[in-house]
């Protein structure tokens, strides 16, 4: 298998690494790199537990993406989101709504929720619904999450105004 | 109970911070210096096959590989990876008849993916490239996939002690006839005006946690075998794994990780045994073993499929006079929780409605399907769905309302509860009813939806559940609980209850820092090491919040208890004439005598000796809390859920417009804790009503092990919901309350199958009721 070096940008600082054409970007950031808050949940794109973001906003699933073409690309996953200690407001937000209970999709879910938001400041509720329908949840019924992504819908473009 | 100051609170939960920033720690995210990778080999092709041949000669020579085992080279020891055995007393086991009938490997393929042999490698791509290297011959041999097949006449015999593969039949030496009953069935059914009875299918719903099975074991230099696992129940599986490897309990450790969501799915032992099994073969040296999604999907237990036959009988006046019913599941290649479904399937049964008899026959028997256990409900949806079908059918025939006729008949406090001889002591069901059809419009809306034409219409369905919290007096019910004092006056709470997402450390700390009368942030819950934790018989049944709280109320006491004690020969006080605030205790009318907790916490631990006069300086002796915790009921939760649909009579499809959940929780400890149980509850009451089975083709193979075939409701799926919580304190339960973590499931299955019959005015007696059967239906009567 040929290996290729690359440079990723992870949360803002550079890694270097060598990889097989065929290692995903998800076994990469965990394997790797240890960013283990990338979760494999099914590795066929179904569940969004292993979404990350490219070049900040434009959400990916690790699961299906091939590391090598991923080379120069900054990548942010859940543990880079805080800044000096506090929490991106969409971490807060998922926090004071009880939307996370087992957690394992709540890292994809944040991320997911992030791009959204990005591309739709204001979503309705049927359009977050819509958005997050790559993203699996198996605790909540989806209610509180929902709830979570208005809030930090409220709460960023109340900052932001 | 006004003054609570930490109960009935929305706290931040404790392990949300770790969660949402990824640095929460699941079985697959823990690494070590050395890690070797294992790979189990799986029978894909044929779901009953004797393996003829096993060569493993050329996967040895791969790249990265250290060993690679087959059926010979692991222990041949059965086992059964289902805990019930251990939730009975030896007298009780005999009679339930649990075998122990799973081999580590095997040679006798006994469903899609069995598993077969292993490679240990270097890395996980070695592991699994070597795999492939395998070769493995089999002999198929005839597939039973249904208990009809199976108990055919001339069906090979699965188990030579289970003749006819009839694994579970309820046992005639504690259930005469083989039957779950009161009265006289049959002389009652004459009493009869109106007879309802049909054959319904339950189907082969999946847990589908988030988190696929991932392990980790270590047989260590001290020969101690470690195991890191997202079990939901540690200490058992810490016991089966002692017992299958034959090791004392202090040579086996379990690391309980975060876990990723359970609902069943991670009852007793899933691959454990595998994954120590190779741990074994390579002393030192840890070993991880990562399941796909499409392997934990056959390798862990699903809810109990099968034919569900009942009967009912009723007076005119709605009067239920008889109800006579039998649950055939089709159990699955293993034992596991043969007996445990069987029975309480029944149990939910007997425990709703005031029938003047009744009769309940549970039967598992062998199949050719993947292993079926745990599911959240435990039985009680399946119950849900054809019990309430049938009384809204025979409301139908009566003329009467189903809400109303529920409320005259719903067995309530001092009836004999799911399981007979244990009445029920709390019962707020009247109130989630009246409740729910307020917030729903259900008088109107049941008027409004009378006589619809055209191509969409609407329904809506009512249907009520009993539970329990905890299995007592059935199975075991037992916590331990220390509670450790520090110098600095905070308190860890050790036990080994687990959190799989339904926030139970979190309630756990809520109720410890009430009892203590501490600060939230003054207590820590402790959990994970099966070396410093006391027995805990596991996360199961609704149990952990009522029996693990009860604990930690217990062991909390104790802590006061000492520090009242000790204040009283500080204070030179009568210990009832002592009250605390704020970490002080005070002498009641007394404003100048108190002493801090922290004084006598301090005390206890720096006990230092005055020079001058050679005294103690306070009373010496570190203070630790206990509690061996044993509850004395099972505090049932009751609920209520209605549904309104739309069913589009040409394509079949069904819209759930809304859904009103109402539950009796006795207290709700975080209500926002207790919101998500329902919703997340009705998420998967809804999928079993409309969406979820798995599907096997006539040679057993699965067909939908994976999230692109199996269709859970989505985001966009699920209906507006209301839960309402009817808090009505429960008098055994911790401050009241009682467990929530299944409730949430069962009602929102039946509400929404007979929402469906509202709607189009026919029963679809197969789950889960998708279009294609809407519209043979629809056919069947149209012509």
């Amino acid at each position: 298998m040929k290996k290729h070096a690359i440079t990723l940008t992870v949360n803002g600082e550079d890694r270097d690494l060598v990889v097989s054409s065929n290692r995903t970007l998800l076994d990469a950031l965990r394997d790797d790199l240890g960013f283990t808050d990338t979760k494999y949940g099914c590795g066929t794109g179904e569940c969004g537990a292993c979404t990350v973001l490219v070049d900040g906003t434009t959400a990916i699933n690790g699961c299906l993406t091939l590391a090598a073409t991923m080379n120069g690309k900054s990548i942010t996953t859940a543990a880079g989101l805080a800044r000096s200690g506090n929490l991106h407001p969409v971490q807060q937000a998922f926090i004071d709504n009880d939307a996370i209970q087992c957690g394992f999709c709540t890292p994809g879910m944040v991320l997911k929720t992030i791009s959204l938001l990005d591309e739709n400041p204001k979503p309705t509720e049927a359009e977050i619904r819509h958005g997050l329908e790559g993203n699996i949840c198996r605790c909540t019924g989806y209610t509180k999450i929902v709830e979570a992504v208005q809030d930090a819908s409220r709460r960023m473009s109340g900052a932001g105004e | 109970m006004n003054d609570l100051t930490i109960v009935g609170k929305r706290v931040e939960r404790v392990d949300v911070r770790a969660k949402v920033t990824g640095g929460a720690l699941y079985a697959a995210d823990v690494q070590m210096a050395g890690m070797l990778y294992g790979k189990i080999v799986r029978c894909y092709d044929y779901a009953h096959a004797r393996v003829i041949k096993l060569d493993l000669s050329k996967a040895a020579k791969c790249k990265g590989v250290v060993r690679v085992l087959g059926p010979n080279d692991v222990t041949k020891k059965e086992y059964n990876a289902s805990v019930l055995d251990m939730m009975v007393s030896a007298d009780m086991r005999g009679v339930l008849g649990d075998i122990d009938d799973q081999n580590i490997f095997t040679d006798h393929v006994k469903h899609y993916g069995d598993a077969i042999a292993a490679v240990i490698a270097t890395s996980e791509e070695a592991a699994e490239r070597a795999a492939e290297k395998i070769i493995v011959t089999c002999e198929e041999l005839p597939v039973y996939m249904t208990a009809e097949a199976s108990k055919h006449p001339d069906a090979m015999q699965f188990r030579p002690e289970k003749p006819g593969n009839l694994a579970f039949q309820l046992p005639e030496m504690a259930f005469p006839n083989n039957t779950y009953a009161w009265g006289e069935v049959d002389d009652s059914f004459k009493e009869a005006d109106i007879i309802v009875e049909d054959v319904f299918y339950v189907s082969k719903q999946k847990q589908c946690q988030m988190e696929p099975g991932a392990y980790i074991a270590l047989y260590d230099d001290q020969e101690r075998l470690n195991c890191w696992t997202s079990t939901q129940m540690p200490k058992l599986v810490q016991k089966k794994l002692a017992n299958l490897f034959e090791l004392p309990m202090t040579r086996v450790r379990i690391n309980a990780t975060v876990i990723g969501g359970g609902f069943g799915a991670r009852l007793g032992m899933v691959l454990e045994p595998e994954t120590c099994a190779l741990a074994m073969a390579v002393p030192g040296r840890p070993v991880k073993v990562l399941s796909t999604r499409e392997e934990d999907w056959v390798t862990s237990p699903s809810r109990h499929p099968g034919k569900y036959w009942m009967k009912m009988g009723f007076k005119k006046d709605g009067t239920p006079v008889a109800c006579d019913a039998k649950f055939e599941n089709y159990k699955g290649a293993y034992y596991v929780d043969a007996s445990g479904t069987a029975f309480t399937t029944g149990a939910w049964l007997g425990g709703m409605y005031k029938f003047e008899s009744l009769r309940y026959r549970g039967e598992s028997y062998y199949t050719n399907q993947s292993i079926c256990g745990a599911f959240r409900g435990y039985g009680n949806p399946q119950t849900n769905f054809v019990m309430e079908q049938l009384v809204d059918r025979a409301c139908d025939k009566l003329g009467m309302d189903p809400i109303a006729w529920r409320k005259k008949w719903h067995k309530t406090v001092g009836d004999d509860g799911w399981c007979m001889g244990v009445p029920y002591n709390s019962c707020a069901l009247d109130e989630c009813l009246d409740r729910a059809a307020e917030a729903i419009g259900w008088t109107e809306k049941r008027e409004k939806y009378k006589n619809q034409t055209g191509v969409k219409r609407r329904g809506i369905g009512v249907a009520v559940m009993n539970h329990t919290s905890g299995a007592m007096p059935m199975l075991l019910e037992h916590t331990v609980c220390d509670v450790l004092l520090h110098q600095d006056a905070t308190a860890t709470i050790n036990l080994a209850c687990s959190d799989m997402g339904q926030g139970s450390h979190t309630t756990l700390r809520q109720v410890a820092a009430e009892s203590l009368g501490f600060p939230y942030e003054d207590v820590y819950i402790a959990t994970g090491n099966t070396d410093a934790a006391g027995f805990d018989i596991g996360a199961h049944a609704s149990r952990t919040l009522y029996v693990g709280g009860g604990a930690v109320k217990q062991a909390c006491e104790d802590v006061k208890r000492q520090l009242f004690e000790r204040a009283a020969l500080e204070l030179d006080e009568d210990v009832n004439n002592l009250y605390m605030e704020d970490k002080i205790i005070h002498v009641k009318g007394a404003s100048n005598k108190s002493i801090s907790v922290l004084t006598i916490a301090d005390q206890g631990v720096n006990n230092f000796m005055n020079p001058e006069n050679g005294e103690l300086i306070g009373q010496p002796g570190q203070i630790k809390g206990y509690a061996s915790f044993f509850p004395p009921h099972n505090a049932p939760p009751f609920g209520a859920s209605i549904a309104e649909v739309e069913v589009d009579m040409e394509t079949g499809e069904v819209t759930v417009i809304e859904l009103v959940n109402a539950h009796d929780v006795g207290r709700a400890i975080h209500p926002g804790i207790v919101e998500g149980q329902l919703d997340g509850g009705a998420q998967q009451g809804l999928g079993m009503a409309l969406t979820e089975e798995t599907y096997y083709d006539d040679k057993g193979i699965c067909l939908n092990n994976s999230f692109t075939d199996y269709k859970m409701l989505g985001p966009s799926d699920m209906p507006k919901m209301t839960n309402i919580l009817v808090e009505n304190s429960d008098p055994t339960g911790p401050f009241g309350a009682k467990g929530v973590g299944e409730a949430g499931i069962v009602p929102p299955v039946g509400a929404t199958a007979n929402a469906i019959f509202n709607a189009i005015g026919i029963q679809i007696l197969e789950a889960p009721i998708t279009p294609e059967k809407i519209l043979k239906a629809l056919e069947k009567k149209g012509r």
